[in-house]
Formats: C-alpha cells, sequence, structure tokens
C-alpha cells in the first residue's frame, strides 16, 4: 500500500518537473518575443541606412554607430526635453502625492458632516473618463486664466488630489491600518495632522510612492494634452519632441530609432531603480479594489 | 451627573475640531471635483449646444450639433466603428495574454521575479516612443514583420498604412504593452487559498479541473477589475492616431478621440467637438454598465451571495 502512494507520489515529482520544464520553455520564448521589438529597435539606431535595408538584415548591428546618437543630438535636443518633462512631472507627482493622502487621510479617518455625499461625488468622478473634460478645461485654462503655451494646465490639476482613483487607493490603505495606533497617539495628545504626518504617512509609504509612480506613468504616457497646451518647440516634452522629430526625419529609420531609444531610457532606468515598488504598487491596486 | 454633561461638551468640541480638520484636508478634493470634474461636464453639455468657434460669440443651437452629428458627419460611423474595434480587439487580446503568461509565471519556475520584470518593461516606456518604435516594425518594406512574411513567402503586407490592418496592428502594440495586467493577475493567483487546492487534489481532480473549479472562480473580482481598467483606456485609445496615423489610411484609425480632436483643435469647431465627446461619454457609459450590470452573474464572491 505504502509503496503505491509512494510510487504516485514519485511519477506526481517526475510529472511536475516536466510541467516547469515545458513552462520555463514557454515563457523563455514569450520574454524573447517581448524584448523582441526593443532589441530590433535599439540595433536600428546603430546602422547606417544601407544597413538596415540589406536582405537578410542582420540581428546584431555590424560596427556599433554610436555617432547616429550624436548625430540624432543635433535635432532631438534630448536633454532639453528631458529637462521640460521633469519640471512636469516633479511637482505634479509631489503635489498629487500629498494632496491626495490628505484626502484619503479624511475620508478614511475623520467625521464629518457630508461625508457620504462628498466620498460619492469622489467615487462618481473616478468613472468620468478624461477625455470628457478636455474641452471645457482646455477652454478654462486658456480663455479663462490666459494660460497659453504654460506647463501650469497640465500641473495644477496635481494640487487637487491627484485624481479620484488615487484618493481612492490612499483611503483603502489607511483602513488598512489598525486605529488602535491613532488612537494611542490622541491620548498621547497629537492632533489629528500630528497623527496623519508621523503615524498614517509613513505607514502608508508603500501606497504613496505607487501613487506617484501612477502620476509618472500617466503624464510619461501623454501626448494629446502635452499637445494642446504648449505650443513653443523651447517648451517641447520628450512626447512632443519625439513626434516632431519623426515628422522631420521621416525616412531616416536610424536616426528616428536612436531618438525613440533615448525616449526609452529614462522610463527604463527610473523601473530599474524602482522595481520594488512598481511591481507591489500594481499589486497592491490589484487586491485592494 | 457633572461628568456624562463635561464628555459630552468635550466630544462635540472634538467633533467640530475633527471636522475642521477634515474640511481643510479635502480643501484640494473639493477645488477638483468641482472645477475640474463636475463644472466641466456640465460645461460639455453646455457647450454642446452651442455654435462656438473659440472666435466669435457663442449662439445657442440647441441640438443642432447632435443632429449634424448623425446625419451628416462624414467620419462619425466610422469613428465608431474603428473605436469599437480596437478596443475588443485590444481588451480580448491582453486579457487572454496576460492571464495565459500570468498563470505560466504562478508556477514555480527559477528567476520568476526576472520573467515578471521583462513582461511589465514595455508599460514604463513613453506611449509615443512605443508607436514610433513599432511603426518601423510594421515599415511597408524594409519592416520586421515584413521580412518574416517574405520568409515564409507571403506577400507583404502594409500593415499601418493598409486601411484593413491598421486597427488590427495597433491592437497588437496593446497587447505587448498589457504588463499591468500581467502583475494585477499573478498577484490574484497567489491570493487563491492553497487550502482550496489541497482539497481538490485530496479528491483526485485533475489540473485543468481544479483550475476550472478553484482558480477561475476565485480570479474572477480580478478579471472584472482588469477588464474595466483595459476596457475604459481602450475606448480611449488616441495617442497612435496623433502620433502616427492621423486617423488614416482612409478613416480606418479615426477614433472616437481623436475625431474629437481633430473637431476642436484643427477645426476650432468647439460645440460641434463637445457633442463628440458627448458621444464619447455615452459609449463609455454604457459598456461600464453592461460590464456591472453582468458583473452579478460571473463574478463569485466568497462570502456567498448577500442576496
Amino acid at each position: 500500500m505504502s509503496e503505491v502512494v509512494y510510487g504516485r507520489l514519485k511519477s506526481k515529482k517526475r510529472n511536475n518537473l516536466m510541467m516547469n520544464i515545458v513552462t520555463l520553455v514557454v515563457i523563455v520564448f514569450f520574454a524573447i518575443l517581448v524584448l523582441f521589438p526593443i532589441w530590433w529597435i535599439f540595433r536600428t539606431s546603430l546602422m547606417t541606412t544601407p544597413e538596415i535595408y540589406k536582405y537578410p538584415p542582420s540581428l546584431i548591428p555590424p560596427n556599433w554607430l554610436f555617432s547616429n546618437y550624436e548625430k540624432t543630438l543635433e535635432t532631438f535636443r534630448f536633454w532639453k526635453y528631458l529637462f521640460n518633462t521633469m519640471v512636469i512631472i516633479v511637482p505634479s507627482c509631489l503635489a498629487g502625492t500629498y494632496t491626495a493622502t490628505l484626502c484619503g487621510y479624511a475620508f478614511a479617518r475623520l467625521r464629518f458632516r457630508g461625508k457620504q455625499f462628498i466620498w460619492t461625488l469622489c467615487i462618481g468622478s473616478m468613472l468620468l473618463p478624461a477625455m470628457v473634460t478636455l474641452i471645457p478645461l482646455y477652454i478654462g485654462w486658456t480663455r479663462g486664466l490666459g494660460l497659453h503655451d504654460s506647463y501650469l494646465p497640465l500641473i495644477l490639476p496635481y494640487f487637487c488630489g491627484g485624481g479620484a482613483f488615487n484618493i481612492f487607493l490612499i483611503r483603502q490603505f489607511i483602513l488598512s491600518i489598525p486605529r488602535e495606533l491613532d488612537q494611542a497617539a490622541t491620548i498621547d495628545g497629537a492632533g489629528y495632522f500630528r497623527i496623519l504626518f508621523s503615524i498614517i504617512m509613513p505607514a502608508i509609504k508603500p501606497a504613496m510612492i505607487v501613487v506617484a509612480l501612477f502620476i509618472f506613468i500617466g503624464l510619461w504616457n501623454d501626448l494629446l494634452q502635452q499637445m494642446i497646451y504648449i505650443n513653443s518647440s523651447d517648451k517641447y516634452t520628450i512626447a512632443l519632441g519625439l513626434t516632431n522629430f519623426r515628422g522631420q526625419f521621416k525616412s531616416d529609420w536610424s536616426l528616428t530609432m536612436a531618438a525613440t531609444c533615448m525616449s526609452f531610457a529614462p522610463g527604463v532606468i527610473f523601473y530599474l531603480i524602482g522595481q520594488k515598488y512598481f511591481v507591489e504598487g500594481i499589486t497592491m491596486t490589484g487586491i485592494k479594489s | 451627573m457633572e461628568i456624562i454633561n463635561k464628555t459630552t461638551r468635550r466630544r462635540s468640541r472634538f467633533y467640530s475640531s475633527e471636522a475642521r480638520v477634515a474640511y481643510l484636508c479635502l480643501i484640494p478634493a473639493f477645488l477638483g471635483l468641482f472645477f475640474l470634474t463636475y463644472a466641466p461636464l456640465v460645461g460639455v453639455l453646455g457647450i454642446s449646444m452651442t455654435n462656438w468657434t473659440g472666435l466669435t460669440k457663442p449662439g445657442f443651437v440647441g441640438f443642432d450639433n447632435y443632429v449634424n452629428l448623425f446625419k451628416s458627419d462624414p467620419y462619425l460611423k466610422d469613428s465608431i466603428i474603428a473605436t469599437i474595434y480596437f478596443a475588443i480587439l485590444s481588451v480580448a487580446g491582453s486579457m487572454i495574454y496576460s492571464l495565459f503568461i500570468a498563470i505560466l509565471l504562478n508556477r514555480k519556475i527559477p528567476a520568476r521575479g526576472f520573467f515578471r520584470a521583462v513582461f511589465y518593461v514595455p508599460f514604463v516606456l513613453p506611449a509615443v516612443a512605443i508607436y514610433v518604435g513599432w511603426s518601423w516594425l510594421y515599415e511597408a518594406n524594409f519592416g520586421f514583420f515584413n521580412f518574416l512574411l517574405s520568409e515564409i513567402g507571403l506577400k507583404k503586407i502594409l500593415f499601418i498604412a493598409d486601411s484593413s490592418y491598421v486597427v488590427p496592428s495597433l491592437s497588437l502594440i496593446s497587447v505587448w504593452l498589457a504588463g499591468n495586467l500581467i502583475v494585477i493577475f499573478l498577484a490574484g493567483l497567489q491570493n487563491v487559498p492553497s487550502v482550496y487546492h489541497e482539497a481538490a487534489e485530496m479528491d483526485g481532480a485533475s489540473g485543468w479541473k481544479r483550475f476550472k473549479h478553484i482558480t477561475l472562480p476565485c480570479m474572477t473580482p480580478i478579471i472584472f477589475y482588469n477588464l474595466l481598467l483595459s476596457l475604459i483606456a481602450n475606448l480611449q485609445i488616441i495617442t497612435p492616431a496623433l502620433a502616427l496615423t492621423n486617423g488614416g489610411p482612409g478613416n480606418s484609425s479615426r477614433f472616437l478621440t481623436y475625431l474629437m480632436y481633430d473637431q476642436a483643435f484643427v477645426n476650432y469647431k468647439l460645440g460641434y467637438a463637445c457633442a463628440t465627446t458627448f458621444i464619447i461619454f455615452a459609449i463609455l457609459a454604457a459598456f461600464t454598465a453592461v460590464l456591472f450590470k453582468t458583473s452579478g452573474r460571473w463574478i463569485f464572491s466568497e462570502g456567498g451571495d448577500d442576496k
């Protein structure tokens, strides 16, 4: 009897090992598929035009032509664009995270009149797609406040709680922290802000980092809003600069790909630094909501 | 008596200072909800009833913009078709792809963290750069995909320059970008209580049976969340049209959002564009409502049904 069970276990183990090997092979295959476009773009950025058009194309650039990047930088003002993008992103991330935390704290912990109503309005706005308010907001910023060719219409919205979704996320997080902690602090004489800053904020640091990352990715991916609010080429962001560069150098694929790779770089670097938070954060959003 | 009185008094003072702090904290949210959300929403409706061009004084035209849109707009029908076609392809593709990869990644394989990171990479690249980069892979003569096609002896395809291939080609990019869905699915899979699996294994349930009757039901809330997330994102697609196709070839990639952009910021028909905006809003609301309405039927909740 025991031998039969033992044998079954053994065959199961072998079966499992086989399955894991198959899984690994499939995963490696898909991983290569996912990375391949990026490699193809990168290798193109290091080749001359005749090399690109050769048949069959080579997988590895024959002479790693880094001078393409120098040539690209003559028109593609990468550092300027990166700086401009950061001028938008840094204050937005800081302000958005901070105000979302304040609002989330109020919704999670404080009692006040009209809470249910305001919360409903907040949740309701989450379902409202961003595209819907685009035109009235454009009119408001440019005609109402006269902000032409300015970054402010892109940055200022993040001073208003950074969007309902982020407030929601922070609230959910604060709710999962035991209230006893704040109560203990209250007994010690701490005020509400004191509790927020010295107890809640340290405890929800991961959630705050996630909110900052969401704001970062949102602005990083945006083209439409930057297109309608920014006109002068001195104020171009990476997204605008690259769109414009592609328009000018449409047929010169190696230079266009060099510009593309440069635009990839900051995202990849940020990701490598903050990978842990990225993955943890995205994970949290799925579980918490 | 004295003591009770004192505590209630203290309580009420306590409450009012608590409320004051709350309102103070919520100032940003008040501003945002009013100026950035609900006032603009009313604004869209209001402007959509005018013939405002941004230059002249707006005149009230009632529902004329809507009537014109549906009766004589040359693009609206194509736009709606392109938008929904793109959204369905992208959502279906990315859901299947991300669930599949997440299930594989959930097995005990070496370097799991590394692979998860690899699948996530496309998501952190700026959208414009992704579309520009892929436009080279889709290039008509020397692009990588056409090299593959010619290797296996097929005719070349123009991909994003061909009206019948442009939407599927752009959808493939959306699927490739679905790394965030994979990470969310993976987290969900890891939250499936292992007790269920162990119990089923004892009863001799096969791997497929366990997946169908344990994993999948436990995953339905996450599937719903991902479905909603990717539907809302894909119905509002605009970046590839702005950066690459300009709505073409023909009207094949003139997504509704691009149509709105074109009306408002190229042709300066602000009133007319707001009517289009309202159609975008209606379509999104309809899809979301259907999703929520049907969700009760297929979402499994661990505590059983409340009804």
